[in-house]
């Protein structure tokens, strides 16, 4: 779902660093503490588990096959903030060792994959869980991805919007090419992903009651 | 004379960081074409297999993207819109990809990161864990396929990725726990 380097211009890469990295210190400290033993060791599992479940490759109808997010199950069992500060660096894993996604749109996608996707999966399933939390836990994780995909989308779509000769694929087509994999086969995964973990986690008694 | 290590490996990382945003401005073929011609010359070696990666990793999505909306463009203006942009597109992800995987390839980066030890450390123990955690899933997809009697499909492998989260979990929290106490014992704070 993320963006490669090269299809955003430092018109938009450049601000969207400044807005991650002040995030990045104080989700970090916020979640984790400031001492190295407590930080540390918290942040680096809890990225390794999201980088783990994000190589799970699901087989979809069609003969393709889709990854899974993963950080829906992260934000709501730890917080979005926890998701927020595990994703990046999941993301700046895959860009510095393995070349996959891009640094200098490292910032876009943190904060579309990252914060407002899980923030969205997080509030969904607050407002929810009353009525249902395995309900609960579905909508916030299919909203969550689609939240994560639009915001990539409408990304794209400005960068057509302050220079088609830069980016000369217009937002119908962006929207088209990933939104609708997102509403149709990749978020009813992504939801009955998390609905199975979550039910595990809690028939496991490793997560608290509601 | 070269550099010595790290100082070496923190230049490259330093002047790749300026180049990709630098490159990530250009959108004329011109330019673009003679950074690619100076990149493959500046990372002769090598340059076969850091080509292939870049063209699995840019050329499905760009040139997908690029030929999906030249259709539409060619079906809301009803004339062919120019190839240009579509080119400089793909060939800009191109060289990006190509500069990425040549410099990772010759930077020793935890060595490189040796003056921000923090996020050294949370870079080590990151890979460590994600080899640690990524046998387990290796070893629970293995087991499902054994298990069952024929491919398994999307719902099977959902449930196995449920199942397998829940015990990474578990792992996590536990190696998180070890680690702590293993760094308290060694004197961190």
């Amino acid at each position: 779902m993320h963006v490669p380097d090269g299809f955003l211009s430092p018109q938009i890469t450049v601000p969207a660093w400044g807005a991650a990295a002040p995030l990045w210190v104080w989700a970090v400290r916020r979640t984790f503490g400031a001492s190295a033993t407590e930080m540390l060791p918290a942040v680096g599992t809890l990225t390794a588990l999201a980088f783990v479940v994000q190589s799970i490759l699901i087989p979809v109808p069609g003969g393709t096959s889709a990854h899974l997010v993963g950080v829906a199950v992260l934000a709501l069992v730890y917080g979005p903030l926890a998701s927020f500060a595990c994703e990046s660096l999941v993301l700046l894993v895959q860009a510095v060792f393995f070349g996959a996604g891009g640094f200098t749109v490292l910032g876009v996608n943190a904060l579309a994959m990252g914060l407002l996707g899980p923030g969205a999966a997080w509030l969904v399933h607050r407002a929810l869980r009353r009525f249902s939390e395995r309900a609960a836990a579905f909508a916030g994780a299919w909203v969550g991805l689609q939240i994560s995909t639009l915001a990539i989308s409408l990304v794209l779509g400005l960068q057509n919007r302050l220079s088609s000769h830069y980016l000369p694929v217009p937002f119908p087509v962006v929207a088209t090419a990933m939104m609708l994999p997102s509403l149709t086969v990749v978020g009813v995964v992504e939801g009955l992903y998390t609905l199975f973990t979550l039910s595990l986690l809690r028939k496991a008694k490793l997560l608290a009651a509601p | 004379m070269p550099l010595p290590e790290p100082r070496r490996s923190q230049a490259l990382l330093a002047a790749w960081a300026v180049l990709v945003f630098a490159l990530s401005a250009v959108t004329d073929l011109r330019a673009l074409a003679v950074a690619g011609g100076a990149a493959l010359l500046l990372f002769r070696r090598g340059a076969p297999r850091a080509l292939r990666r870049a063209a699995i990793a840019v050329l499905p999505v760009a040139v997908g993207l690029s030929l999906a909306s030249w259709l539409w463009l060619l079906l809301v203006a009803g004339a062919p819109p120019p190839a240009g942009p579509f080119l400089s597109l793909t060939a800009r992800s191109a060289v990006i990809a190509f500069a990425t995987f040549s410099v990772l390839e010759r930077v020793r980066l935890l060595r490189a990161l040796a003056p921000f030890p923090t996020l050294g450390r949370l870079l080590v123990l990151t890979l460590a864990q994600i080899h640690a955690l990524r046998l387990l899933a290796t070893e629970s997809a293995l087991g499902l396929r054994s298990r069952l009697p024929r491919k398994p499909g999307t719902l099977d492998v959902v449930r196995n990725a449920g199942a397998v989260t829940a015990a990474l979990f578990t792992l996590s929290a536990r190696n998180a726990r070890d680690i702590a106490d293993a760094m308290r014992s060694r004197g961190f704070r």
